[in-house]
């Protein structure tokens, strides 16, 4: 059938359903766009490729909220034979790829303006990794797939390593690239050695094929086919022992960038991943199970033991990304039980997501405004932050807070869905995660509580007792405004000489930073008091029937 | 019987593209060895494809080489810039962050 | 009128100190008299809302649930906005009403260094909502997210206001509670799967509703997963309490906290572990319970001596106090223990016996501190020659305490150990009766090292270093209105315990019936062979459920 449409008989052209890949298509539109003025304009360009492509982001949900209202959640659309699908679950994803994008723009803008390194670039890199998320959120066949975590992926090394001339950056780049490129190497061979046993690259296909049962004579190649995979985006969500990359790459890499990492990239590979473990590998729950059981409970444990140690806050932040990850994972690894159970998990893993993504984009938001002032990510320049910056020290709070799970911001929910979903399961495995998790959710508490307590019981910092009366002559710093913590020692001599612009005094938040630590905090308390504003959102099946 | 020699083709290869990996310290021949592993992946793909009689294998494995040379694109810019702020590309110096 | 009653009335007293605390977010710091006014505006408020609608509470029907409220919250897992009160929670929201106006009168002109009234107050006021809520809460997921919403203040309140240790107390506390709450989580989750709604007549199976889990929708799980379940419930509840092994971090948060910290913690946050028991555990699984009660007997009485002892080692007042808090649960645990509405009613009672008169000691040594700078007893000496009137409370709190017959700790204590003579019927009575002795040697012990403190503190001629110290003043104004509340109504409750009884004793009753198609939990509990009982009570609601 497919030598037919390669065939000389003629090119068909298969059917496109436009509306549904609108969103897609406006962001590809929005990207093309800032390319284009980035060569018109150049320099000229500074101040309004930012809010372009903020604009832009808003534009994109545009199209999402006509296919919600187009009712895409009660019936999906299925195109090019199943290979993608607009389902609730892809377009909730897709909503929260955009929205976390927004905020990572706003965050970015003073950032990157006021930095060395400015260039349009950073937004069309930032873009197109965005649009590889969004693919993601519909891919349904290993080809778009792997389509899209090579388009959401290769933009971002090339921002991990954005300040050229800073080693560490460079460092981040290097790792991420080498460790990004060999996990997706190792995910092929898997994916290749699938293709092979179900004779399709489509998921629903590879589920439905008999080569995939349990009792299939080619039950190794399929082992070894789910585990390479498993193993592959086990990388990209940075779960243990597959995180090494992450603390190294966070620290080094510019603060917005770090965050999208955290947020977007880690959010990409697990839909990548409950696409696999639903539609493709569904049979196949005793392979997957026990591999996504462990990685759970090691990346929970590890994640939190290594952060506790931690003196850099970003680092910190990287392995409790790693132990958050491991919340995430859990849900996933009892899904097999039953079909009920999978819904659960599905709810539970996407409520996490959003819940997450609110809270750690926040949390950066905070590091970043700290870290103007303080230029230094140590997690001492937190002492006494309540006296010194006391809007900050309460609005840190409320993140450390929802990291942590504890009522009444957002991140209590979370973690109760996931236990829900695993205590729903009533098999002995789930009753032993849930407790590993409790523990674990204590555990956590050392070290975000540690930031509280010196935020709020410490004397203030002395050194940044001394930054703040430089404020005044920023202008002429020659550091340059880069307010990161790993900018703090900076290795280059090269400074270039800042052009002339209009800069915001290090003691007062620019505008956008605002707006995005305002989004987020509210974000967070809204999601832990009213919880259904979320849960209504996050109640979608990725089970639900696929025709043909 | 002929789709072994390939698999087994491919298997050995996998396996020096991961050992490659693991063991180089030049960041080039890293590279080098991830594209081993790839040409598995299409070897497997179109051997694939060709014994279940669908061209869906021979599609993936353009895919994956046109994919694979953006990345590798990216990937020598990347060590290019390491190059000229370090003048090495040995991975194994890369380490200033730690803990 | 009825929409206040039977709507947001309670809705209102919950959130009214939220607003308060988010009225005084906006107003800036050095309007240090506006935002005194508004904390304690809004706590009064709360209380005058509180009273007025507690005033048409209707005693005859005190073991109902009264003042409800039913709305959806979290759709998806079924949970809701569920509010109401009966006799069990009427006084503990009173008391809870009552003690943080006082604290905020009590700290207007005082507040502990390093000050910053702005933030003391606010976490004041968010505490009280938490409290409040945690009282009035009838939904097992909306008491949990206010149980744990006084766990960030109460952090705060002893990390920035407290002593020399405060960094390594307030953390302690923090994950204690912390981790025993996680796995109560867990627990609530795993009922919430097992339980069926159904039978306590709700549409759906699922429920987070505590008045069905309360009301028979648990009777059919099996007695094993039963146990379980308790068994988290207890390390969450126990925790707060504190039970025996589980109480070492009340020691030391009590002693870094500030003033005002303490009182609070002994009042109300210490009711919050023991009224889980009697709201949630022990009605939700009165099967459980019965199968634990020996377990929780024992560590109760453990609780009672160790406390004892703890408290004849200890050389710093606070300290001291909080380790007979310590031994004071225990009682109320012994309490809980006999599963008897006579031992559950003592234990109520004790409950608020020990917030007043506790609370008050905890005033009292926070008021000598500031007068002496020190609480080390043996510096410390004629309370009594140089400030006569505090050395008289101190007197009276000591003799509350230590249980004498006329003041409210009396009918805390003995009703207790009197239960525990004739446990409910399931139960060992050979072993609760042993458990009796102890509790009875325990309260000679809490008379002994009452009187020692108060013979150190109080007695004798002051210490030269403090002889002529001009800090050392009797009871000033803000003291006496704060003090006097509490003081009289350790008078009255032990006076008139019907007071409190009348409530009490309906709801108390109510909550160990537990209703079920197959007969109550009320009558397997009184039966010889309860274990049989509630064994044949499961058989036939599943047969039921079966057809």
């Amino acid at each position: 059938m497919a030598l037919d449409v390669l065939g000389v008989v003629g090119f068909i052209r298969p059917h496109i359903d436009w509306h549904a890949l609108a969103p897609e298509l406006t962001l590809l539109g929005v990207g093309a766009l800032l390319t284009t003025l980035d060569v018109l304009l150049a320099e000229r360009g500074r101040n309004i490729t930012p809010v372009l492509a903020g604009l832009g982001m808003l534009g994109v949900l545009v199209p999402i909220f006509t296919l919600l209202a187009a009712g895409v959640v009660g019936e999906p659309r299925v195109l090019f034979g199943g290979a993608y699908v607009v389902d609730g679950f892809a377009l909730l994803l897709k909503g929260l790829f955009v929205a976390a994008g927004y905020v990572v723009i706003l965050m970015s803008t003073h950032y990157v303006a006021e930095g060395d390194y400015w260039g349009n670039e950073y937004y069309g890199l930032m873009l197109s990794s965005l649009l590889g998320m969004v693919v993601m959120s519909s891919a349904r066949d290993l080809i778009s797939i792997f389509v899209a975590l090579e388009l959401l992926s290769i933009p971002a090394y090339l921002l991990a390593t954005w300040r050229k001339r800073d080693l560490r950056s460079n460092e981040a780049g290097v790792k991420y690239y080498l460790m990004g490129v060999f996990a997706s190497a190792i995910m092929l061979y898997g994916m290749s050695l699938l293709f092979g046993v179900s004779g399709s690259t489509i998921l629903s296909e590879i589920s439905a094929s008999p080569g995939l049962s349990s009792g299939s004579a080619s039950s190794a190649v399929v082992i070894l086919g789910v585990v390479f995979v498993i193993v592959g985006f086990a990388f990209k969500v940075s779960a243990f022992p597959f995180h090494t990359w992450a603390p190294d790459v966070y620290e080094g890499s510019p603060t917005p960038i770090t965050a999208f990492l955290s947020v977007a990239s880690k959010t990409a590979g697990f839909v990548a991943l409950m696409a696999l473990v639903y539609v493709g590998f569904w049979e196949r729950s005793n392979v997957y199970g026990p591999l996504l059981w462990f990685l759970a409970a090691a990346s929970m444990t590890a994640g939190n033991l290594m952060a506790l140690r931690q003196k850099n806050i970003v680092r910190l932040m990287a392995y409790s990304g790693v132990a958050q990850a491991g919340f995430m994972i859990a849900p996933l690894a009892i899904a097999g039980s039953s079909t009920l159970a999978a819904d659960d998990a599905t709810s539970a893993v996407l409520t996490y997501l959003v819940i997450y993504a609110a809270m750690n984009l926040g949390t950066f938001a905070v590091i970043m405004s700290v870290a103007r002032r303080t230029r230094t990510g140590d997690v001492a320049s937190y002492n006494g932050l309540f006296r010194t910056f006391p809007a900050m020290a309460v609005v840190m709070t409320i993140f450390l807070a929802s990291l942590a799970g504890i009522p009444p911001a957002g991140g209590w929910f979370a973690k109760f869905v996931v236990f829900k979903a695993l205590v729903s399961a009533d098999n002995a495995s789930g009753y032993v995660l849930a407790a590993v998790a409790a523990v674990n959710a204590v555990i956590a508490v050392g070290y975000y509580g540690k930031i509280a307590a010196r935020m709020w019981f410490e004397k203030p910092w002395a050194a940044s007792a001394e930054a703040v009366p430089e404020v005044a002559s920023v202008g002429v710093s020659e550091e340059g405004a880069s307010p990161d913590p790993a900018a703090a020692a900076p290795l280059s001599d090269s400074t270039q000489p800042i052009p002339a612009m209009v800069r915001t005094p290090l003691n007062l938040l620019p505008f956008s930073l605002r707006a995005a630590l305002t989004i987020t905090s509210l974000a967070t308390l809204v999601f832990g008091i009213l919880p259904f504003t979320v849960s209504t959102l996050t109640d979608v099946s990725l089970l639900s029937p696929f025709p043909g | 019987m002929w789709l072994n020699q390939f698999l087994v083709l491919s298997a050995v290869l996998f396996s020096i593209g991961v050992y490659g990996v693991l063991a180089r310290r030049n960041g080039v021949l890293v590279l080098m060895s991830i594209e081993l592993i790839l040409n598995a992946v299409n070897i497997n793909l179109v051997a694939f494809g060709s014994y279940v009689q669908t061209v869906v294998g021979e599609v993936f494995a353009l895919f994956v080489i046109t994919v694979a040379a953006a990345e590798v694109g990216v990937g020598l810019a990347i060590l290019l810039l390491l190059y000229r702020n370090r003048r090495s590309v040995d991975i194994h110096d890369v380490d200033m962050m730690k803990g | 009128m009825q929409d206040f009653l039977n709507g947001w009335g309670l809705t209102l007293v919950t959130f009214v100190p939220m607003l308060g605390a988010l009225v005084l977010l906006a107003i800036p710091k050095r309007n240090e008299w506006s935002l005194k006014v508004v904390a304690l505006g809004s706590s009064l408020l709360a209380a005058l809302i509180g009273v007025f609608l507690l005033s048409w509470f209707d005693t005859s029907r005190a073991g109902d649930l009264q003042f409800v409220v039913d709305k959806p919250w979290i759709e998806t897992i079924n949970s809701r906005y569920i509010m109401g009160i009966d006799g069990i929670s009427l006084p503990l929201i009173l008391l809870t009403l009552l003690v943080v106006p006082l604290c905020i009168v009590y700290s207007f002109d005082h507040f502990p260094e390093p000050r910053n009234p702005k933030s003391f107050l606010t976490l004041l006021l968010i505490l009280q909502t938490g409290m409040v809520g945690t009282f009035v809460a009838q939904d097992l997921i909306l008491f949990f997210v206010f149980f744990e919403i006084v766990l960030l203040p109460m952090y705060f309140m002893i990390g920035v206001w407290g002593g020399e240790n405060r960094r390594y107390a307030s953390i302690k506390f923090f994950l204690y509670t912390l981790f025993g709450s996680a796995l109560m989580l867990i627990s609530f989750l795993a009922m919430f799967f097992l339980a069926d709604g159904t039978l306590a007549g709700l549409d759906a199976v699922r429920t987070f509703d505590m008045r069905a889990l309360s009301g028979g929708a648990t009777a059919a799980i099996a007695r094993t997963s039963q146990v379980w379940i308790f068994a988290g419930m207890f390390l969450g509840f126990g925790v707060k309490v504190p039970m025996f092994p589980f109480h070492t971090w009340l020691p030391d948060a009590h002693t870094e906290a500030p003033t005002v910290g303490s009182v609070i913690l002994a009042a109300v946050l210490l009711k919050l572990g023991t009224y889980g028991f009697v709201r949630v555990a022990v009605p939700m699984l009165p099967e459980a319970a019965a199968a634990w009660a020996p377990v929780i007997g024992l560590l109760a009485v453990i609780g009672i001596i160790y406390g004892a002892l703890g408290c004849l080692a200890q050389r710093d007042m606070k300290r001291l106090i909080a380790f007979s808090s310590v031994a004071h649960m225990g009682f109320v645990m012994l309490g809980i223990a006999t599963l008897t509405p006579f031992g559950v009613n003592a234990a109520v009672f004790g409950m608020v016996a020990h917030g007043l008169i506790t609370g008050m000691l905890f005033f009292l040594a926070g008021s000598m501190k500031e007068r002496y700078h020190t609480l080390e007893m043996s510096r410390l000496g004629g309370l009594l020659k140089q400030a006569p009137r505090m050395g008289w409370m101190l007197g009276f709190c000591v003799m509350a305490s230590l249980g004498l017959p006329g003041l409210a700790g009396f009918w805390g204590e003995f009703p207790a150990i009197l239960a525990s003579y004739s446990p409910a019927a399931i139960l060992h009575q050979g072993v609760f009766r042993a458990y009796m002795v102890i509790a009875a040697v325990g309260t000679v012990l809490a008379a002994g090292y009452l009187l020692w403190m108060l013979q150190k503190t109080a007695f004798g001629k002051a210490r030269k270093e403090f002889a002529n110290s001009p800090d050392i003043k009797d009871v000033k104004r803000h003291e006496y209105i704060s003090w006097a509340p509490l003081l009289v109504l350790i008078v009255v409750l032990g006076f008139y315990p019907r007071l409190l009884h009348e409530a009490t004793d309906p709801a108390v009753r109510e909550s160990l019936e537990v209703p079920s198609i197959a007969g109550s939990a009320q009558d397997c509990l009184d039966s010889d062979d309860g274990w049989t009982c509630f064994d044949e009570r499961r058989t036939e609601i599943k047969q039921t459920q079966g057809n």
